[in-house]
């Protein structure tokens, strides 16, 4: 059954891009632009649906609705519910409207930056590019509002699937198809278990549902409350296995340590793939599932402290290794780690709020920064090392500009709208961790990273644009077009402003109701019945604490932060922001070559591969090889030499054919006479 | 004055195997026929003696229909023996062994 009005035309926002992908596909030769109109047109489409959808939600309108069942059935589950059913449905809530708005502008603006990026630098198998952003647009809005976790997982398996085409988009470099493959791999790796996670919940309660008096969540409330047993654990215990099981496929998507390591080698893509990825599409989708099935994570504190340490330690890990890189792409790789790190330490305290809030603002100013580098390269003739850039300031004031929005929202000055949504997210922390004490160690991780944000931010920006030029392109740099100014112009606002949404600090201090994003989040305009900011917080065990009072805690928080981001800022600035900047981290010793070398993480996971994995492979082939195949082989033999002794009979000649059959019958005969007694 | 039925069957008996023998001994595809045509008709024989003893016409029918059987497989057999000959200049049976596996 369709829904009316705006929700009627909800599916057709993820058909855009896939007709677009078809398009580009097929007719992207032989199109002026090479499928990239194709590709404006369809998210410019999806990009206004999105947000006539937004008004219709903010209006307090819902849509929960399946589409299409395609398998249906009997079955007595673990938790006592009968039947299970898979469908494809549509989920629209506050939460999947925002995203379908962030997902589908940031997807736009991609396009339309391609334009410059892309075909103006003349490059070959466009119409193969622009279908890859297609069909990546297209899983990533599916993904957004799927109504449950199985149409989730595949929407998820095809956004992987789509970061491999255009990763390895340069397949003829050596580099690019490795890199492609890698990231491909890691997270397969991660959604292995998120796989697990599916069949378990699934083979538990019976429903994959995310909303709705049916969901999974619903039903594992319920089994909790009645203390069942489900596969031999505590309901709660399972509930905490099921649902690290499904945050392995966030770990990897989302690039949290330990499977971060496919995201900096994703940098061999197209940088506005790059900015896709890691603005709005493929590692956001990690945060968002869990965003989305929040309800389920809420009943599990062990999962909820697992998230958030994971993400607390991910934020300042990453952070150290993007202090040594010398190309910007790298250096925002890092900072995307980093910051999704964030984000998971926000979730995992419970602040769904402030998590979802740096989720969008990430979006906006990671979009901004990538976008950004993308001029810059362009700029610098395909230079990305920044030790050849400086002095771009004066060249590219439309791109000094807007980058250096993105840089303060990066690194959490007031009042660019990376400030607010982390500043939150530490105060969630901090409030959670004064009673927690593994959640203190988390948060106060995170606010070491504060401070290294603040420098690589800034040594990134002094590098490139600020000092003398340091190679022959960066004093003639190459001048950029209207397609890529005006993408970074819209974001470099929305970079300012994004916070706005959400001043939940001057809310406190001030005493006025100016947190807009709580409210959407907590259902104020509308929302789908347990999908509230209110449920989810009632739900979450954790205490609050404070120092002193609520106030002071949050000035204490956000002054500390902010402090520490100056702080790293400055350091940027005495150390880079000279005329001749000399390369600082030479003194750092032993220190820097393990920054360099990611702390080893690469190597290590080598090591396993080829001394664990590789001989258990190794064996299980051979076992393959010698038992199975021999198994098989033996039979085949047997037979094969049977019938090549058989037929010999077969001479060929009817006299002996019909000499044995004349033979045959007479010992018949003799047979039967035998039995028969015909010769007593 | 009627023959007695064990007359026949002896008759019929001889037939068939005068054509088994032809079969087994010789190496003409045309003798062939010929032999194969001499067993046909050897059960003929019994057909209608045995339908002529019990006194009902079942046995001279399923003869007729012998026949024309008989009359097929000729038609069959005589245009298998003639692309025999055009392929191997020869009608004899040990010929085209070479064509078994």
């Amino acid at each position: 059954m369709a829904g009316t009005g705006a929700f009627g035309y909800a599916p057709a926002i993820a058909l855009f891009p896939l007709v677009a992908f078809v398009v580009a596909l097929t007719f992207g030769k032989y199109m002026p632009k090479r499928g990239a109109i194709a590709g404006i047109l369809a998210t410019a489409g999806s990009f206004l649906l999105s947000l006539w959808l937004l008004v219709t939600v903010a209006g307090g309108e819902v849509y929960h609705e399946t589409l299409y069942e395609w398998a249906a059935g009997d079955v007595l589950t673990e938790a006592g519910s009968n039947g299970i059913e898979f469908t494809f449905g549509l989920l629209i809530d506050p939460l999947s409207a925002l995203m379908l708005v962030i997902v589908s502008l940031v997807a736009f603006l991609v396009h339309v930056f391609s334009l410059g990026y892309m075909n103006a630098e003349g490059e070959t198998g466009l119409p193969r590019y622009y279908a890859g952003l297609g069909l990546f647009t297209f899983s990533m809005l599916a993904f957004v509002y799927a109504d449950n976790l199985l149409m989730a997982f595949m929407f998820f398996e095809l956004v992987g699937l789509c970061s491999y085409l255009l990763i390895g988009f340069w397949f003829r470099t050596r580099s690019a198809p490795s890199a492609a493959k890698k990231a491909f791999l890691v997270t397969r790796f991660g959604d292995y278990f998120f796989l697990l996670g599916v069949v378990a919940i699934a083979s538990t309660f019976g429903t994959v549902a995310f909303a709705g008096e049916n969901s999974f969540v619903v039903a594992a409330e319920t089994a909790i409350e009645n203390g069942q047993t489900l596969f031999g654990f505590d309901a709660r215990t399972w509930v905490t296995i099921t649902a690290l099981l499904v945050l392995g496929g966030v770990m990897g998507k989302s690039a949290q340590f330990p499977l971060h390591t496919w995201l900096p080698d994703a940098m061999e893509g197209p940088t506005t793939v790059s900015a896709l990825i890691h603005a709005a599409t493929m590692v956001a989708a990690g945060v968002y599932l869990v965003a989305r099935m929040f309800g389920y994570y809420a009943l599990s504190p062990t999962a909820l402290t697992v998230i958030s340490f994971v993400g607390g330690f991910t934020a300042l890990f990453a952070a150290t290794m993007g202090v040594v890189k010398d190309d910007i792409k790298q250096v925002l790789a890092y900072s995307t780690i980093s910051q999704y790190g964030y984000m998971m330490l926000g979730l995992g305290v419970g602040g769904y709020v402030a998590g979802v809030f740096h989720l969008m603002n990430h979006a906006f100013f990671k979009a901004l920064l990538f976008l950004g580098a993308g001029a810059v390269i362009v700029i610098m003739h395909h230079e990305q090392d920044m030790w050849k850039m400086g002095g771009l300031k004066d060249k590219a004031p439309i791109t000094y500009y807007t980058f250096l929005a993105g840089a303060l929202a990066l690194a959490g000055i007031i009042p660019f709208s990376g400030f607010w949504s982390k500043d939150e997210v530490l105060y969630d922390a901090l409030i959670v961790g004064l009673e927690q004490p593994v959640i203190l160690v988390a948060y106060a991780m995170a606010l070491i990273a504060v401070f290294f944000t603040g420098f690589y931010t800034f040594r990134m920006v002094f590098l490139t644009f600020h000092g003398e030029p340091r190679s022959e392109t960066a004093e003639d740099p190459h001048p950029v077009g209207w397609s890529i100014k005006a993408p970074l112009i819209v974001l470099g606002i929305l970079a300012v402003v994004a916070g706005l949404v959400n001043l939940a600090p001057l809310a406190q201090v001030l005493g006025v109701d100016i947190t807009f994003l709580e409210h959407w989040l907590d259902g104020e305009f509308g929302s789908v019945e347990g999908l509230t900011y209110h449920a989810y917080h009632e739900t979450v065990a954790f205490d609050e604490g404070a120092i002193g009072s609520e106030t002071v805690t949050m000035l204490l928080g956000a002054g500390l932060s902010l402090g520490l981001a100056l702080a790293g800022a400055l350091t940027a600035h005495t150390l880079y922001n000279v005329p001749e900047p000399v390369r600082h981290k030479e003194r750092l010793g032993g220190v820097r070559r393990t920054l360099e070398a990611n702390y080893y993480q690469d190597e290590y996971q080598v090591w396993i591969a080829e001394r664990f994995t590789l001989p258990v492979a190794r064996m299980a082939d051979r076992f393959d090889q010698s038992v199975i195949d021999g198994l098989v082989n033996s039979v085949s033999t047997a037979s094969l030499f049977g019938g090549s002794r058989l037929k010999r009979v077969q001479t060929g000649l009817v006299t002996n054919y019909a000499a044995l059959l004349v033979a045959g019958f007479i010992g018949l005969l003799l047979l039967l006479g035998t039995l028969g007694g015909w010769f007593l | 004055m009627a023959v007695e039925v064990q007359y026949y069957v002896l008759l019929s008996m001889a037939l068939f195997s005068i054509g088994l023998f032809g079969i087994l001994t010789r190496r003409n595809a045309l003798l062939f026929l010929m032999s194969v045509e001499l067993m046909l008709n050897a059960a003929n024989i019994n057909l209608i003696a045995f339908a002529f003893y019990h006194g009902n016409l079942t046995g001279q029918v399923f003869a007729l229909f012998t026949m024309a059987l008989a009359a097929a497989e000729v038609a069959i057999g005589l245009g298998i023996l003639l692309v025999l000959y055009r392929n191997f200049r020869d009608v004899d049976v040990t010929v085209p062994t070479t064509m078994r596996w």
